[in-house]
């Protein structure tokens, strides 16, 4: 076999371009950190990838309408707690009110003292979040308990609820309308304290013992609501637990699907800047052996 | 008399023919480095004899051929792996190109913005009554529109690209075709008169592997040294010294991009392009026709699924104002290059699934947010994501076959080389050692005529 010196630098030039490519691969991958970034890399895994960052997206998007139905029940939680003082404050004083040595005046007193725990119920009722009525169905938009004449109030909501979406299908239902709560559903807690604000004021004793069972009933229909509220959040914290789980997994897959082994791009760079510096070594001593070093 | 005469006769033809031999030698070790120049020998042998008595006596040396060391089989091959290096090169590099929009591991490109759409659908159903949520959904959406708008663009200014390539390659071959077709003459001339056209031969054989680089031919040599070089399916590109070029035919079906067409000399050009094997000019006609169209009908069906599945969602809903059956996206067109948001008013954006819920009502939201996971049925039953995904895969494949077929080829070819050096590549060494060798030889030949001269002077001085 001849060997001609083009060949000796062909194979030169050609190992040289070898060694160079695969030592701009390796700082390309260190520099990026990415072992996959573009489809031609692996078009399986830059699949995978596409994958990964649409699931993790959704995921992290979950955790956030989590967090945004959370923040809601928490202030529906907070108002319906406060319902609860107003009226377990007004039973208090429906019951002074009710013993027979209290007077006609001794009555209208307490009724002035109901009526603003009334108001003040009517306030709460209109809770808004950000601008949002959280107790007015969907017409978030409106407050939706009006005062009218008479102590009478009137529900201008409606019975819709608003959900988020924690899974594939899987919603929960962040508000609860004011009709379950203060309307409804075993009985309107506005009318109740209307007929005991009016036996107030007219000394009526039978009608104060129909208000105390009113406001009993009240109350027991308001620990029904945070009942459900309650279990609301328990899901709504459950389902962030796992979410964040899921996201935590998503997080390690793409990392294995998208990231460079960094040692092992380091030492492939070592390694072959070891046969770059090889190579031109041996090419040196290729052409010393030359005859031409002999001929004098 | 005449035996002396004879012996300066015989130095003087070893003087001229070592010469003639170092010259060879000479114009080897100068094209050490010239690519396609294929190594010379000078071919000795003895002069006739002359009949003498007892017997015949030898007459000297002369060069009788300047050989050229040559392998036709290795050099078709190099001809055949030139034209598949030009061809996977060409396809390569227009994929490499393409494959660029995919910007997803860096959280840009379509798929990116398809899950930044639905997070903000997402975002209008937590909030469905708050205007900031909806603006923010009409401007992702208008970024989605905007990403599919560039890319079918893009990929349309690819095409072009490639076709003005086209355009270049056929002119590059005409003008190879008619410098080969004028180095036919030249050969058939020199070696006419018995002479052996070996540069020019080098010469000729460089611009065939150019052409072979552009455009796959076939190459037949007659006996006045000719070649005849044919394409696709037996198109005479060169007969002797004339050459038909190829024109580019604008192809009224196909947005007119050029085809190749083959002019006989006689009567109208004939679309070669089909019969095209190999070279650059098949690897920019199977980008340009093949691997982008199709990237870009993948984008048209992506885009008209989003547009039409989200469209037939939303136009069920209500806006803020009570708007219904309105359409999100443009109806009209519903290609990647066309796809644009038809909503301008963030209130029109029908959240509520019901006319009296409005403004808190996010059920129809919902359910456009669930498309997001929907089997869509105009992308044979699979997500915008999955179809998007099989895309990117789609043209990675084809990225990384190309990119494995240039490295192969490339081995292929550079062991060619090495066999087409083995053969023909001058050695440094080999030609030194000739030098000595020659060098000696004239030495010696230059002694026997001071020999010569000599024995002339003894038989001179007998007469004293």
């Amino acid at each position: 076999m001849r060997i001609a010196d083009q060949q000796l630098f062909g194979l030169l030039q050609g190992r040289f371009q070898q060694i160079s490519q695969r030592i701009l691969l390796a700082q390309q991958q260190i520099a990026s950190q990415k072992e996959v970034s573009r489809p031609s890399d692996d078009p399986n895994t830059f699949g995978q990838i596409i994958s990964d960052k649409s699931d993790l997206s959704r995921a992290e998007q979950r955790i956030r309408n989590v967090e945004f139905g959370a923040s809601r029940l928490d202030a529906a939680d907070s108002a319906l707690a406060t319902v609860n003082q107003v009226l377990s404050r007004i039973k208090e004083l429906a019951v002074q009110a009710r013993s027979d040595t209290a007077t006609a005046s001794d009555r209208s007193l307490i009724a002035k003292e109901v009526r603003e725990l009334h108001r003040q119920l009517v306030q709460v009722a209109n809770t808004e979040v950000n601008g949002t009525s959280i107790f007015a169905g969907t017409k978030t938009d409106l407050a939706p308990f009006v005062l009218g004449p008479g102590d009478t109030v009137q529900y201008q909501g409606n019975a819709e609820t608003q959900s988020v979406e924690v899974g594939n299908g899987q919603r929960i239902q962040i508000t609860v309308p004011g009709n379950v709560i203060f309307t409804g559903p075993s009985m309107n807690l506005f009318d109740g304290l209307r007929d005991l604000l009016a036996s107030l004021e007219s000394n009526n004793g039978t009608g104060i013992e129909t208000g105390i069972g009113d406001v009993d009933r009240a109350l027991v229909q308001v620990a029904g609501t945070q009942g459900t509220i309650g279990a609301l959040a328990n899901r709504l914290e459950s389902t962030q637990r796992s979410l964040d789980d899921v996201s935590d997994l998503i997080k390690a897959a793409l990392s294995r699907h998208e990231d460079a082994d960094l040692a092992k791009a380091i030492s492939d760079l070592t390694g072959q800047q070891l046969a770059l510096e090889a190579t031109a070594r041996s090419a040196n001593r290729l052409f010393e052996n030359s005859l031409l070093n002999f001929l004098k | 008399m005449s035996g002396i005469s004879q012996l300066l006769g015989i130095g003087q033809s070893g003087i001229f023919a070592f010469q003639r031999a170092l010259s060879v030698t000479a114009h080897n070790v100068s094209n050490v480095n010239t690519e396609g120049y294929a190594r010379q020998e000078a071919i000795v042998s003895e002069t006739r004899p002359q009949d003498d008595r007892p017997g015949q006596v030898g007459t000297g040396v002369q060069v009788t051929q300047i050989h050229r060391s040559f392998d036709t089989f290795v050099d078709q091959q190099l001809l055949a792996s030139q034209e598949q290096l030009g061809r996977f090169n060409a396809s390569h590099g227009a994929l490499t190109l393409v494959e660029g929009l995919f910007g997803d591991s860096n959280d840009l490109g379509l798929g990116h913005d398809l899950n930044e759409l639905f997070n903000a659908f997402q975002d209008v159903a937590n909030n469905p009554a708050d205007l900031p949520s909806r603006s923010v959904l009409l401007a992702k959406s208008q970024t989605l529109g905007a990403d599919f708008n560039r890319t079918a663009a893009t990929l349309t200014d690819q095409r072009q690209a490639l076709d003005r390539q086209v355009a270049d390659t056929l002119t590059e071959v005409n003008g190879l075709l008619g410098q080969i077709a004028g180095l036919n003459a030249q050969i058939a001339q020199a070696e006419l008169s018995g002479q052996q056209a070996n540069d020019l031969r080098d010469q000729r054989g460089r611009l065939i592997k150019d052409l072979g680089e552009r455009i796959d031919v076939t190459t037949v040599e007659d006996r006045t040294g000719q070649l005849t070089v044919f394409a696709g399916r037996g198109q005479i590109l060169i007969d002797k010294n004339t050459s038909y070029g190829l024109i580019g035919l604008p192809a009224g079906s196909n947005s007119g991009f050029l085809d190749v067409g083959y002019n006989p000399g006689n009567g109208a050009p004939v679309n070669i392009s089909s019969v095209v094997g190999s070279g650059r000019l098949r690897g920019l006609l199977d980008a340009r026709d093949q691997a982008i169209p199709r990237l870009l009908r993948s984008l048209d069906t992506l885009a008209a699924a989003v547009a039409t599945e989200i469209n037939r969602q939303h136009r069920l809903g209500f806006g803020l104002d009570g708007s219904t059956g309105v359409d999100f996206f443009s109806a009209s067109g519903l290609t990647a290059g066309t796809f644009a948001v038809a909503l301008t008013d963030p209130k029109q954006i029908a959240a509520s699934a019901t006319a009296t819920g409005v403004p808190g009502n996010n059920a129809n939201a919902l359910a456009v947010v669930d498309l997001q996971r929907a089997a869509i049925a105009s992308l044979a039953g699979s997500t915008f994501n999955d179809y998007y995904r099989a895309t990117a895969a789609d043209v990675g494949t084809a990225a990384k076959d190309a990119a494995q077929h240039v490295q192969a080829e490339e081995l292929i070819h550079e062991q060619l080389e090495n066999r087409w050096v083995e053969v023909s590549g001058v050695s440094l060494d080999e030609e030194l050692v000739n030098m000595i060798k020659y060098q000696r030889a004239f030495e010696a030949s230059s002694r026997l005529i001071v020999m010569g001269d000599e024995l002339l002077q003894t038989i001179l001085s007998l007469k004293r």
